[in-house]
């Protein structure tokens, strides 16, 4: 989160929000009214305004409620800053009338608005309005003060500066005067103000510095005095919250000549008297001044107070990072040790943060990409990189420009450019002869794939497949000879000739069936030609012999089959004689209109039309030429319509398309029947 | 050096490229410039052949190589097949692998020593990529992650693999392959390592949105400067800590 206070708006004060507040309803609602209109019309021109000026108040006084940090929300250290510098009571307690505020406002539009409903007159709906403004104002009024206090706080925390209280952070602290505000003008560019007495630095100031690749706030706190919580004034309470909530290194700086005006001894008081608020922060203790006084010049009791803070640091509380390094020593003045300083301050936060970092969750999904896997070595084989002796004396000679590569890109813009240049693929080819590289290769030969015949070790392959083909023949050749020699039974003459008959007439049958199943599945209908009746046994000659033989007359029959070959004429529709053959169907008129007694009994039966049985040559007209003339008609009607191109009969058509009398005439409200 | 370049507007160059030390594959393309850049880096030291594989362009994911030999899948075709052995080496060997996981790029990931295969891979493709090859043969996952081909990238002398290997995975991983890794991305932030990056013992050559700091990963741990791939960790290793969790 980013503790930016400079965005707030700006908060008026109680005139001019009233001004704005009241100009704007005058701007952005109608202004015209007038006394003959309906009351109705006067009353909601009234309600808009009342309305329009509650909801301007609403949007501007919860912006200033939304804009201004919650002091229970924020960061503790800024929660606590502001409770030092503007007193939290008092900047809740602005905001909490701010808010009451606006509900009142709020309910005396509600209130007014349902008044105005009542409003028999634009006198008395103007009134109402009035009122209902003027309470508005006045009690904006009556907050004057508290919007006031809001501007200057405001305009306080616009100036503060940006601390970020989770980063890297070095706090700096100790006595008035003892070159705090020095150490950070040394280790960042924040210039700050730095003056030979006390309390020079007033508030809190943020600086910057890089150290092992980040960035590292510096924060230069106002010096404190060692005197208890409840006597501290504002700018030591600030140095306080810092020390009290920022997880930051602290830099205790004690000043060893004592010029700042403290003693050591003092110092180290004060030391152990704010030490409570060190607990879990690493810490530093940095002896200044030492150009004026060294360390080793001190008074042993001196020594043994520094010794003591010392002591201290390392306790458990404090993290320590080496022995040597606890006690670094600097001058702000010769810059001698000021960087020390930093590098400790910054090894050991950046230690902390890495541990407490380290034990989060998050850690393992970061920690696996910092991690360079070293191989364990598994056996004694060694796995050289493989760098042919070229690369090395090409690359020198490549940037000597003694080796100079034609690419493909120069020959392409060269020879027309992209899509344009053809590459050569086979120039590269490593042949034994450079000739062969263009030779041309016949990808398909005798419908075979060349590639799938391409064997170097053909003539092997082919010998050892021969060699396994005559051993099997040989082999096939004595396995037979075995089985002869085993199925042959002892059959005399005779009985071989009949097992030979009955085996050519059971090759025979199965040869027969095998031919009459093919032609039977292959064609659709039966058919009546030689094809299905090789042996020409369905002949009229047979057909009068079988029937004669059976004592009936065939003639008929015969006709009838030779009329129904193909080949003929066909026979002119005739009736056979009733009673006949006694099989024929006998119920209508014969073919010369003779009439015929009707063998039904009933007379309600009408004469049956036998169905057509050959097609017919007029298809419904009387003849072929009856037929052709009507067909002539036909095209010649059309001929017409097809040489205009125009629609034709048989095209879709609208006619028009939105029927007046189907659309015209008003439509009722809720209707759809227009009529 | 690791170079930064483009496949017609694709930063997957692995797709469409494969580099060994003996050789590199590289797509036919609408235009010279993606050959051009292997060629002036390359073509002084080892061939560089264009080709397509199955009549695709994604000759990096079809194939895999190493400086013995290069294994191509079923569907390459003969007049391939004849043109790749027409431009590589006589010593090299070429050979057609039945496989159903035809993207043998994908599937198998290897340096001239060892090799890391797909667990479904056929035991008879174990057996041709440890023949042909000549490298030991593990079957391993990378992260979860069965397309191991497709999230690692190693030569002789190191490798990148997924961002999210554990810390156990890649110290077993790494004794398996006898280099140092590191996980990492390519490509600002992808983590299809081997579509990114394509390396041998000397060169490597990046997708063009690699960033710079991942350009310095790779060309650290493939050892293409003078450095040791451990120096820049160690020093800022706190820093790193503080500054990403």
């Amino acid at each position: 989160m980013q503790y930016n206070f400079k965005k707030i708006t700006t908060v008026p004060t109680a005139k001019d929000f009233i001004d704005v507040v009241l100009s704007r309803t005058q701007r952005q609602t109608p202004t015209v009214v007038h006394r003959g209109y309906a009351i109705t019309r006067i009353r909601q021109f009234y309600m808009r305004k009342v309305k329009y000026t509650q909801t301007s108040w609403n949007e501007k006084l919860s912006k200033i409620l939304e804009d201004f940090p919650r002091v229970d929300d924020i960061h503790p250290f800024y929660s606590d800053l502001l409770n030092v510098l503007y007193d939290k009571d008092h900047y809740k307690l602005a905001l909490g009338q701010l808010n009451t505020a606006k509900n009142i406002i709020d309910k005396i539009a509600k209130d007014y608005v349902k008044l105005l409903k009542y409003g028999d007159s634009l006198y008395r709906c103007k009134q109402l309005k009035r009122a209902a403004l003027g309470r508005m104002c006045t009690i904006m009024k009556k907050h004057a003060a508290s919007l006031a206090y809001l501007e200057q706080v405001r305009q306080h925390m616009s100036r503060l500066p940006s601390i970020d209280p989770n980063t890297r952070t070095i706090l700096v602290c100790g006595y008035p005067n003892v070159g705090k505000s020095s150490f950070m003008n040394k280790v960042t560019r924040a210039d700050v103000e730095v003056q030979p007495y006390a309390f020079t630095t007033k508030s809190i100031y943020v600086g910057h510095t890089d150290y092992k690749y980040l960035r590292w706030q510096v924060l230069d706190t106002p010096g404190i005095l060692d005197r208890p919580l409840e006597e501290r004034n504002t700018i030591e309470m600030q140095s306080i919250t810092a020390m009290a909530h920022l997880r930051a290194v602290v830099l205790y700086i004690v000043d060893a000549s004592e010029q700042c005006g403290y003693t050591i001894k003092q110092q180290a008081d004060l030391f152990h008297s704010i030490k409570p608020l060190f607990a879990n922060k690493p810490l530093v203790i940095a002896v200044n001044k030492v150009d004026v006084r060294k360390l080793e010049d001190l008074k042993p009791e001196d020594a043994a107070l520094i010794a003591g803070m010392r002591a201290a640091v390392r306790g458990p509380a404090a993290l320590t990072l080496g022995e040597e390094e606890e006690l670094p020593c600097m001058s702000t003045l010769s810059e001698e040790g000021v960087m020390e300083v930093k590098r400790v301050c910054c090894d050991k936060l950046l230690a902390a943060r890495v541990e407490q970092k380290l034990a989060s969750r998050r850690a393992g999904e970061v920690l696996n990409r910092l991690h360079v896997a070293q191989p364990k070595p598994r056996d004694n084989i060694s796995r050289p990189a493989v760098i042919p002796h070229s690369v090395a004396i090409n690359k020198a000679k490549k940037a000597s420009g003694e080796l100079k590569i034609v690419t493909e890109k120069m020959l392409q813009e060269e020879n027309g450019g992209a899509g344009v240049y053809n590459a050569d693929l086979r120039k590269n080819y490593l042949l034994d002869n450079d000739d062969w590289k263009y030779d041309i290769m016949p990808e398909i030969y005798n419908g075979k794939n060349v590639a799938d015949f391409i064997d170097p070790e053909i003539d092997e392959r082919l010998a050892e497949l021969e060699r396994e083909e005559e051993e099997l023949e040989a082999k096939f050749q004595e396995d037979k000879a075995a089985a002869e020699m085993e199925m042959e039974p002892d059959l005399d003459d005779e009985e071989k000739e009949l097992l030979g008959q009955v085996r050519a007439r059971r090759a025979k049958l199965v040869s027969e069936h095998r031919r009459k199943k093919s032609v039977a599945n292959n064609v659709p209908t039966m058919r009546r030609d030689r094809t299905s009746d090789p042996e020409r046994r369905l002949t009229t000659t047979r057909m009068k012999e079988s029937l004669g033989a059976m004592g009936i007359d065939t003639t008929l029959a015969v006709a009838r089959a030779r009329s129904a070959s193909a080949v003929r004429e066909g026979r002119k529709r005739s009736r056979s004689l009733a009673g006949n053959g006694g099989d024929e169907d006998v119920d209508a008129m014969d073919a010369d209109g003779e009439e015929k007694p009707r063998v039904h009994s009933s007379k309600s039966r009408s004469v049956s039309v036998a169905r057509r049985t050959s097609k017919s040559k007029g298809a419904g007209l009387r003849d072929e030429s009856e037929k052709m003339r009507a067909q002539k008609l036909a095209d010649k009607a059309q001929r017409k319509m097809n040489k205009r191109a125009k629609t034709g009969e048989a095209d879709r058509v609208i006619i028009t398309k939105m029927p007046k009398h189907l659309f015209s005439g008003k439509r009722g409200n809720g209707k759809t029947d227009r009529r | 050096m690791a170079v930064r370049l483009q496949y017609e507007n694709s930063n997957d160059i692995g797709v469409f490229a494969n580099l060994t030390n003996s050789y590199c594959i590289t797509a036919l393309g609408g235009s010279e410039n993606f050959y051009s850049v292997f060629q002036s880096e390359l073509a002084s030291d080892i061939p560089v052949v264009k080709t397509s594989i199955a009549g695709t362009r994604l000759v990096g994911r079809m194939s895999v190589g190493n400086k013995n030999g290069l294994l191509l899948p079923n569907s390459v075709t003969d007049q391939e097949l004849l043109h790749m052995r027409n431009s590589l080496p006589d010593d090299l060997i070429i050979q057609r692998v039945d496989e159903r996981l035809s993207a043998l790029g994908n599937c198998i990931a290897c340096n001239d020593y060892v090799a890391l295969i797909h667990p479904d891979l056929d035991e008879e493709t174990e057996e041709i990529v440890a023949d042909v090859l000549g490298v030991e043969v593990f079957r391993q996952t990378i992260a979860g992650n069965t397309l191991v081909g497709s999230y690692c990238c190693f030569t002789n002398q190191g490798g990148v693999v997924h961002p999210q290997t554990t810390i156990q995975d890649l110290d077993e991983l790494s004794s398996l392959l006898q280099v140092p890794l590191v996980a990492g991305t390519m490509n600002r932030g992808s983590d299809v390592i081997s579509a990114g990056l394509i390396a041998n013992d000397w060169a490597a050559f990046c997708g063009l949105d690699t960033t710079s700091t991942e350009l310095q990963v790779v060309e650290n741990i493939l050892k293409l400067k003078q450095l040791q791939p451990s120096s820049l960790v160690t020093n800022l290793r706190a820093s790193l800590v503080d500054a990403l969790v």
